[in-house]
């Protein structure tokens, strides 16, 4: 049947037996299908064709933990869990699993008859030995997101039969779960992984619904079906092979190839509409929009440092930058806003509450600037204080971490934080630069927007954590570590009562918020562009990631 | 200058100056060409005096609109006004072509001058060190400079500079060789005239002459490869009006606002264009080609 | 060394050939030199730049900022050799070059030649193309119209100066949005088809094909008036042929050593075009890899595409004495 995937806004429940009832928001963005275009029609799902789709940036490697790799890796391997759009946990590679009462031991059953493409077959051993990989000391094999989320809290990981994996941790940790439906986690064969690094980053291999072929290099990479596919997760649309040949994975990163590509046929569906062609896509195509969970995109102020470790400096930042309608003039109806800097929007514990944190208000900008004592302002209007000159430098990973709408909203505030008295230069940084230390010292910057991308509040635990011996948290570029707000964290982790769980996250939202050590702007959001003709494309809840194993060619 | 009773004949080279001032026969083009030169370089002095708003000022309710009356060339995602913004990206632009050619030109003469003056092995060793300049492409060289000291107006001139004075220094090296080769300098040599003296008078004026005309050349090709590093986004941070990051910007919204792409690459070409037209015209009357 | 050392070949009994091997020994080892120096300063100013190369290289790996320890830190510098001298790390990576082993990229885990044979034909095949498309268009424009008095050889001369001051990314991106994506004529994505490689190639001539008729175009006027060509003409030769036969070949000679300038020239533009049309080629990896301080990565770009450059104007040096035999083998 044909189907339309609409994003889901608000909380929901885990798989566990004590849940609260679930509240749906709609979306902003629906997907559609307008004109003479078959709304209603029901389209057998036929076989054959080879999807053309147009992604961006193309990864160093085919698996591996960037968030590029996610996408890929969902399409050659499967997880263990999956997470539905609502937030629960639906049942794998692992078709049923139970908890002890001590939330430390976790018994995976896992269905049976199911092999890597390669032959080899997927028993409980086999996805140990992934554990084991993931967790391992050697930075070459080890998967970085399983280091942050789970290594603090993981014992072992064991096969007690052919087909039983049992996890042990050393203490309670309730996302567990979550964590593991990320794609990042999809389970690879120890054969594989056995030819080395190299071999892996060229041609993975999996269980998935596809099979890796070949990769042009700054070109494209070829999957073709898997016909023994049987391992789809229990929220697919269907059991079984996928129904196209094949999967054309392309890499177009400038805006007007990627989408007139589209407009011309050569894509049948392509990745990250741009906001420009955000509306005409609407009208054309068939617009699939995921927000994705964990932190928003938003800018972290460096609390550690003059100006912003005062908190009326911070709070008079972000009264004094219209971002809602900096965002909306900027990215054109293709993101929205997010004025919760502290979590996605899609994030069950999400507290909508603070959606509209600090409002652009320009006239509360000024007073708390003036109360602050940046009363004297130069020539050019900026303020000043001691002779010092309120300068704000805004530190950000261009076109990696922040895509060029982003750039233009951000200019957007530059120009109407000046007005408030701030001096706000932007600095771009290339990705090498960034991820080597450039400009992210503790005297570099005073804003540094990122993100971190997870299902939901699990990622409190990666952001916030405090320093600890000489280890300096660089994913807290805000440098606030409150002691009440960890402690809020670690609790809620290991609290297995759903609503108690919620109000912590809450708790600790609202203390993040409150102290301004985060400023809300936008979402990570993935978004689709589908040719009509192409039905059944969906994007995973975890991250995102599209799916392609329904797809199917409309006759 | 010497005691000698002959005076040698100076190869009639007529300088600069002496082009100039003249009225003769100016077509057009070069009249045309002079005037965009002017409209530019007057927006790099004083752009507050062409601009017909502010280049910075936002204005959220008339984003993206078409050239017309109230903006000429139309206006950006955050509702700049195009045209103001080309007009006060002329100051970085022009600053990039004018600094990157003078640094370029400083870096041949010396380099020039000296191999062409010098004995083999100086001419030899800076010959070998250039050949050895124009094997890296010379977007490597800018690349290495921008990630070395970060993006901003004085690497692309560095950049620039420096990737194409090789070339220059070879013209340069030329010159000088085959006028300080030439029968005049042989026959003031014998005379047993001081050699300094014969590289001043004679040598440097005659190998020169062509460095205006150069220069002039030069300048449009500058400003053309700048624009081409802040292209790959390796210029300055914005929101910089630098005709480069314009048309780095610029290139996301062609399909739906084709004059923020469109304009300031015809600023690129019009500077261009009349600076190469003017140094055309400047070469033909140093070569005697019109009649002065 | 030349001097003694061919007239010691000259005096040998194949005398005659031994100048031509002569000259291209002497080039080979000039060219061996020039390739020494580009690899020394290359690697040299890479591995000399700001930043931590070991925490570039684990948040690569990561795809993300991470914590590392000092430890993991450590292991990373111990692997990749980063805490030896650079004098040490200089002259290891040259070892191995000299046995033709370029080494791994950091951030791409492959052999960097395996790399750069990969992207380096379609580079190599734009910048031919766009090379010979140049000429063509140069050469047209020049023996049709220049030294007419008619105002088309006026307007030609006026649009080669236009042609030599456009963009060729700027060329690019509006060729790409009218003719692919509007019109439809050629397609958006180029990959390696041959009409994907139409619209690349004019951007990149277009620019090409204005300084070298320019410079052709001079010349061409200067033989014009020479008594060799009145001659031909009063021996009842055509005035087209005269241009074709006759003239041309002396006024390509200028252009002929542009060329082999423009070959580097073009490996610049080719970056910019290569990331407007979407193209596989060395542009695109070359940027990503200065930016990644991928040290094997970039040093092997830049010394194959020196290697290229310096065999480009070898080629354009023995084209100069075909063209123009009085040229001797100095």
């Amino acid at each position: 049947m044909s189907s339309f995937f609409i994003g889901w806004l608000g909380k929901g429940t885990s798989n566990l037996p004590k849940g609260a009832a679930p509240r749906l928001l709609i979306a902003g963005a629906m997907s559609m299908s307008l004109g003479h275009a078959v709304l209603a029609a029901e389209a057998e799902p036929a076989s054959g064709g080879i999807i053309q789709y147009g992604h961006e940036q193309e990864p160093p490697c085919l698996a591996g933990p960037w968030i590029q790799q996610w996408y890929l890796q969902r399409q050659f391997s499967d997880n263990l869990v999956s997470r539905t759009d609502d937030g629960g946990i639906a049942p794998w590679l692992a078709t049923s699993w139970t908890v002890s009462d001590d939330r430390k031991t976790y018994i995976f059953q896992i269905k049976p008859g199911v092999k890597f493409t390669d032959g080899t077959p997927l028993n409980a051993q086999a996805i140990v030995d992934n554990f084991n990989l993931w967790l391992s000391d050697d930075p070459e094999k080890l998967n970085n997101a399983a280091t942050e989320y789970v290594k603090r809290s993981f014992q072992s990981a064991q096969a007690i039969g052919n087909l039983t994996v049992r996890i042990d941790l050393k203490k309670p940790y309730e996302p567990l779960l979550d964590v593991l439906s990320q794609s990042t986690f999809g389970i690879q064969s120890p054969t594989a992984l056995a030819r080395g690094r190299q071999a892996n980053c060229e041609q993975p291999v999996g269980s998935g619904a596809f099979i890796v072929v070949k990769w042009n290099h700054g070109q494209d990479v070829i999957l073709k079906r898997n016909p023994d596919y049987n391992s789809a997760p229990a929220n697919a649309k269907h059991q079984g092979p996928a129904y196209v040949d094949g999967l054309v994975w392309k890499f177009l990163r400038e805006p007007p190839v990627r989408y007139g590509s589209l407009v011309t046929g050569e894509s049948d569906v392509i990745y990250d509409v741009p906001g420009v062609d955000w509306a005409d896509a609407n009208k054309r195509f068939q617009v699939i929009r995921h927000i994705t969970g964990g932190t928003p995109l938003r800018l972290q102020l460096n609390t550690a440092f003059p100006p912003f470790d005062d908190v009326r400096v911070r709070k008079a930042f972000a009264y004094a930058s219209d971002r809602r309608k900096a965002v909306e003039v900027s990215y054109l109806g293709a993101v929205p806003y997010e004025g919760n800097g502290a979590l996605s929007q899609s994030s069950p514990e999400y507290l909508s509450a603070l959606a509209d944190a600090y409002p652009y208000d320009p006239d509360q900008a000024n007073r708390l600037l003036d109360e602050a004592g940046w009363t004297a302002r130069d020539s050019d209007g900026i303020r000043l204080k001691n002779g010092r000159k309120l300068t704000v430098r805004i530190v950000y990973g261009a076109g990696f971490l922040v895509t060029s709408d982003g750039i233009q909203a951000l200019q957007i505030v530059q120009e109407q934080a000046r007005e408030a008295g701030f001096n706000v230069l932007l600095v771009p940084t290339t990705q090498a630069e960034f991820w080597a230390g450039k400009n992210r010292g503790p005297h570099d910057y005073e804003v540094q927007p990122s993100y971190w991308t997870a299902t939901s509040a699990e990622v409190f635990q990666i952001v916030w954590r405090p320093d600890s011996g000489n280890v300096v948290n660089a994913m807290n570029a805000s440098r606030f570590q409150d002691a009440t707000l960890w402690s809020l964290i670690e609790e809620a982790d290991q609290t297995f009562d759903e609503a108690k769980r919620i109000k912590l996250y809450q708790e600790a939202q609202r203390i993040v918020v409150d102290s301004a050590a985060v400023v809300g702007f936008v979402p990570l959001t993935v978004t689709l562009a589908v040719n009509p003709r192409l039905k059944d494309v969906w994007l995973s809840s975890a991250v995102g990631a599209p799916v392609f194993h329904d797809a199917y060619f409309a006759k | 200058m010497s005691s000698s009773a002959v005076t040698l004949p100076r190869r009639v080279s007529p300088r600069i100056w002496d082009t100039i001032a003249i009225s003769g026969r100016i077509p057009l083009r070069v009249y045309l060409a002079a005037t965009v030169i002017a409209f530019f370089l007057a927006s790099a002095i004083a752009p507050q005096l062409l601009q017909s708003h502010s280049a910075f000022k936002m204005d959220l309710r008339a984003t993206l609109q078409p050239p017309s009356f109230s903006h000429l060339f139309g206006t950006d995602q955050a509702g700049r006004d195009t045209y103001s913004r080309i007009v006060s990206g002329a100051r970085q632009s022009l600053s990039i072509g004018l600094g990157a050619t003078a640094l370029s030109m400083t870096v041949a003469l010396f380099l020039g001058v000296a191999a062409g003056l010098g004995g083999r092995l100086v001419d030899g060793a800076i010959s070998r060190f250039l050949d050895v300049l124009f094997a890296f492409p010379m977007l490597f060289l800018a690349l290495l400079f921008v990630t070395v000291f970060g993006p901003s107006v004085t690497t692309q001139i560095i950049a620039v500079g420096l990737g194409t004075a090789p070339g220059y220094a070879r013209m340069i090296r030329g010159q000088v060789l085959s006028a300080r080769g030439a029968g005049y300098v042989e026959a003031a040599v014998a005379l047993g005239h001081p050699f300094p003296k014969i590289v001043r008078r004679h040598i440097l004026p005659n190998a020169l002459h062509p460095l205006v005309v150069m220069m002039t050349l030069g300048v449009g090709q500058a400003v053309v490869w700048a624009s081409g590093l802040a292209f790959l986004g390796l210029g300055a941070a914005p929101p910089s009006p630098e005709w480069g990051a314009l048309l780095d910007a610029g290139r996301d919204y062609i399909t739906r606002a084709w004059w923020l792409e469109v304009m300031p690459g015809v600023a690129i070409v019009a500077f261009a264009l009349s600076v190469t037209v003017v140094g055309h015209h400047l070469q033909d009357r140093l070569e005697g080609r019109i009649d002065a | 060394m030349s001097m003694t050392l061919a007239a010691r070949i000259r005096a040998l009994p194949f005398g005659g050939a031994s100048r031509h091997v002569a000259w291209f020994l002497r080039r080979a080892i000039g060219g061996a030199a020039v390739l020494w120096a580009v690899t020394t300063f290359t690697f040299v100013v890479q591995s000399l730049m700001p930043g931590d190369r070991a925490l570039l290289i684990i948040n690569m790996a990561a795809g993300n900022i991470t914590n590392p320890s000092q430890a993991e830190i450590d292991a990373v510098n111990a692997k990749y050799g980063f805490a030896d001298p650079i004098a040490v790390q200089y002259l290891n990576y040259l070892w191995r070059l000299l046995h033709g082993d370029f080494g791994v990229s950091y951030q791409l885990h492959r052999p960097v030649i395996e790399i750069v044979g990969a992207q380096i034909l379609p580079t190599i095949v734009l910048a031919f193309s766009a090379l010979l498309t140049a000429w063509f268009i140069a050469i047209v424009m020049t023996v049709v119209l220049a030294g007419r008095a008619n105002p088309w050889a006026r307007f030609a001369s006026g649009l080669q100066i236009v042609m030599a001051t456009m963009p060729p990314y700027w060329i690019g991106t509006i060729l790409l949005v009218t003719f692919a994506v509007f019109l439809r004529i050629f397609p958006v994505e180029g990959k390696n088809s041959l009409i994907g490689l139409v619209l690349p190639t004019v951007a990149l001539a277009i620019p090409l094909a204005g300084f070298i008729g320019l410079v052709i175009q001079q010349e061409f006027v200067r033989v014009l008036e020479q008594p060799f060509v009145t001659s031909s003409r009063a021996r009842g030769m055509g005035d087209f042929g005269v241009r074709l036969r006759h003239v041309l070949r002396h006024a390509v000679l200028p252009g002929v050593t542009l060329s082999g300038w423009a070959v580097g020239s073009l490996f610049s533009g080719a970056v910019l075009v290569e990331s407007v049309f979407a193209r596989q080629g060395i542009g695109g990896i070359l940027v990503g890899a200065t930016s990644a301080r991928d040290v094997p990565l970039v040093t092997g770009i830049v010394v194959i595409s020196a290697g290229i450059y310096v065999l480009a104007n070898v080629l354009v040096d023995r084209a100069y004495l075909i063209i123009d035999p009085r040229i001797k083998l100095a």
